[in-house]
């Protein structure tokens, strides 16, 4: 065993918290650090330069500008971007489609698209989830049936996160409809301009618009856009999921958050005296660093240990679990640190950050909802421990 | 970085844990509880064949010169036994404790520790310290021919049946200080010693001390030296608790496993009921941290000591404890009236985990650890840059 960082790695460790110095813009770092989630610019802007070093890719290969980094680097990158904090590359082009496209997809597909998603050319959204499909995704009923050398697609896709501002989606759609369930399901990619797409607002709790419904009707899709085989699209959805793993855990996003809430306590002061001086506040919080440690090692352990993930086969649901608990308890915590003032409605981009705290922590109810809820994932630990 | 256990480790733990499993089954756990020395020295012999007595002594004592981490593993198999043995407080501790002191004395006392032929007592707890390194109320003075002690030791395990207590005192200062602790030897025949026979909840047999100008044998009074010796014996009890507990949780975890598979009611198991799932995972997820944070400990035990090293160790301890409680606590709720009997194992695994969680301090002392590696006005917690 040995849990140290070796001399290239902290070398590397080094490399990025300079980049990350020297290039992130201060005003892109200080809406994060109030409490904002990154805007498309936002991200758009940062994964450029990103990609200058093939980070914004950072495990695809370099010929589609990737920096074929290793699990350790990876793991390195991304905790290092969430503690700036700055924005992580696009979840939905760099960690989703990207390795689909590497592991299914044609060279034509590759080529056409991979160093695009790179550079955020093009901005994907994911169409996985339906009114009637949420964690059972394969009871998905959205039709694609073939015309000639067109898919020509009807349906309804739920939940489409960043929809509005996408240029494409990839999606799964039922393809055989005589098949049930898994069989029959292809893996289509749908300019969101073409005819017949209708992207409607779903506004979250938060007060925000994140989600989306998008409607499919008579849409021509290329059967060119179509990656994998027909009928293999449940294949590439249980390989995308499987990929998502790297970042499921959050530490560095937990982390960054957890030096927010110390940063308040130390500068807030409620009955005269500062909130870093309140025992029982630093308790909970030693409480949550310790805990996010052990989230942290145990998301070491599992991405880099293949015998920790033989013996724990849905080790991504463990992490997923306690990732999204803990994040879920720092931003209540974050809210509490706020005190009254964090329950003001604010438009104003220009205040403090304290009363966006509370958008955050609204936000982050989805965590545990989102990419298969808690009670799937618990089902799922069960399943590998009682069959 | 690597969490692989390397060969020698993993025949370890299988040979420990296949002898444990033949010699020391329910039957002959419940009879050696009963009986009035409350540990079996044949048990113990058969461990010292194994090479445990050796292993955390370094090679030029006689002993494996094993690392923490090989304790670790030991400790585990142990844990998964709920055997009584004095390995930690009667070998790998003092060990520890010599070694940082050097010297003609801890010379001696290694090899014949190494050679299984003699056994010491941790003695560092006191009535009012509460597992805290710092809290030392005993005193020593010279007078003029030996050092004399006087004061009072609470829960030395296995204090009655060891060749010699390894008692820290106070040479100068007050009873909370980290400077004027110091650590010495003292014959079981000592005049003035009294040592008071007790079992604790989950049948480790025990003792209080009370000392009255009692003659003992200086180990490391310097200040320095003194300091280095009761952290070390700390820091790898520290992290041999951690994996006995860990050990511990697996058994429960096992029990319940089987339980749920093989209990019967309205006509199906009970593990096929949702609810027991979810109870189940969450337990697994416990462990999974527990087991990150146990090899965290082992290897933090051995790395320099400084405040990353040492908050890290608390962490664990913090983490373990809670994650551990929470283990043994639903392993008895999902297995209903069965859980509650004296004679079914899995309540066992509580009064061990009760015992284990307040040894080396309650969660008060982990915090106030955790909280003084805290950097409190910087974003950064620090912490996982020893990763």
């Amino acid at each position: 065993m040995n849990l140290d960082l070796t001399p290239e790695q902290s070398a590397f460790r080094d490399e990025v918290r300079a980049f990350i110095r020297e290039r992130l813009p201060p005003d892109i770092r200080e809406r994060l650090r109030l409490g904002y989630l990154p805007r498309k610019q936002d991200t758009v802007r940062w994964q450029r330069i990103l990609a200058e070093r093939g980070w914004a890719a950072p495990h695809w290969p370099r010929a589609y500008g990737g920096a074929e980094l290793g699990q350790v680097e990876r793991i390195i990158l991304l905790e290092e971007l969430q503690r700036a904090p700055a924005p992580v590359p696009q979840v939905f082009n760099i960690n989703m489609l990207g390795p689909v496209l590497l592991q299914f997809g044609t060279e034509e597909q590759k080529a056409r698209f991979l160093p695009r998603l790179a550079n955020l050319d093009l901005w994907f959204c994911q169409g996985f989830s339906e009114p009637g499909a949420g964690s059972d995704l394969a009871s998905l009923r959205t039709v694609a049936l073939r015309d000639g050398d067109h898919y020509v697609v009807n349906g309804q896709k739920i939940w489409t996160s960043t929809a509005h501002v996408a240029d494409w989606m990839f999606a799964l759609v039922r393809t055989d409809a005589q098949s049930q369930r898994h069989r029959g399901i292809s893996f289509l990619l749908i300019d969101l301009k073409s005819p017949g797409v209708t992207v409607r607002p779903i506004r979250s709790i938060d007060g925000a618009h994140h989600l989306n419904e998008v409607f499919l009707q008579d849409v021509r899709v290329p059967v060119d856009n179509r990656v994998g085989e027909e009928g293999q699209g449940w294949e590439c959805a249980r390989f995308l999921l499987a990929n998502e793993r790297s970042g499921i855990a959050n530490v560095g996003a937990c982390r960054e958050r957890l030096g927010h809430a110390r940063e308040l306590a130390a500068r807030t002061r409620r009955g005269g005296r500062l909130l870093s001086d309140d025992p029982h506040l630093r308790h909970e919080l030693a409480l949550l660093d310790a805990e996010l440690r052990a989230l942290e090692v145990t998301n070491q352990r599992f991405l880099l240990t293949p015998s920790a993930q033989a013996a724990m086969p849905a080790f991504a649901s463990v992490l997923k679990l306690r990732g999204t608990a803990l994040q879920q308890q720092l931003h209540g915590l974050l809210v509490r640190l706020g005190g009254a003032a964090v329950r003001e409605h604010v438009d104003d981009e220009d205040v403090d950050g304290v009363p966006h705290l509370v958008e955050r922590y609204l936000f982050a109810r989805a965590g545990s909802i989102y990419g298969g809820t808690s009670e799937i994932q618990r089902d799922l630990v069960a399943r590998t421990l009682l069959g | 970085m690597d969490f692989e256990l390397n060969d020698e480790q993993r025949a370890l733990h299988d040979s420990l844990t296949r002898l444990l499993s033949d010699r020391h089954d329910a039957e002959t756990r419940r009879r050696i509880a009963a009986s009035p020395a409350g540990w079996s020295e044949p048990l113990w012999r058969q461990l010292v064949e194994l090479g445990l007595a050796a292993l955390p002594v370094a090679a030029a004592h006689g002993g494996l010169g094993g690392r923490t981490e090989d304790l670790m593993v030991a400790m585990q198999a142990i844990g998964g036994s709920l055997a009584a043995v004095p390995l930690l407080g009667g070998v790998a501790m003092p060990a520890a404790a010599l070694q940082a002191a050097g010297g003609d004395a801890a010379g001696r006392w290694l090899a014949a520790l190494a050679a299984g032929d003699a056994r010491l007592a941790w003695a560092h707890d006191e009535p009012e310290g509460d597992g805290r390194a710092d809290w030392v109320a005993v005193r020593a003075r010279h007078d003029g021919q030996s050092w004399r002690l006087d004061g009072r030791k609470a829960a030395v395990h296995h204090g009655e049946s060891a060749d010699r207590l390894l008692i820290s005192a106070r040479v100068r200062g007050d009873d909370g200080d980290e400077d004027g602790r110091a650590l010495f030897l003292v014959a079981p025949d000592a005049p003035g010693l009294q040592r008071r026979g007790l079992r604790l909840i989950d049948g480790t047999p025990a003792c209080e001390l009370t000392l009255q100008g009692v003659p003992a044998e200086p180990v490391a009074v310097e200040g320095d030296v003194a300091a280095r010796a009761i952290d070390a014996a700390l820091a790898v009890g520290m992290a041999g608790c951690c994996a006995e507990l860990l050990g511990a949780m697996e058994m429960a975890l096992a029990l319940t496993v089987d339980y749920l598979q093989t209990r019967r009611q309205f006509g199906r198991a009970i593990g096929d009921n949702q609810a027991l799932r979810h109870a189940l995972a969450d337990m697994q997820v416990s462990l999974e941290m527990a087991r990150s944070m146990a090899m965290l400990a082992a290897v933090q035990a051995d790395a320099p000591t400084g405040p990353a090293a040492r908050a890290d160790l608390h962490r664990a301890k913090l983490v373990v404890d809670r994650h551990a409680r929470a283990v043994a606590e639903a392993a008895i709720q999902l297995h209903g009236g069965i859980g509650m009997t004296e004679e079914y194992a899995v309540g066992h695994v509580l009064r061990r985990v009760l015992v284990l969680e307040t040894t080396f301090g309650e969660a008060d002392v982990h915090v106030a650890a955790i909280e003084r590696s805290a950097p409190w006005n910087s974003i950064s917690s620090g912490a996982s840059c020893s990763v």
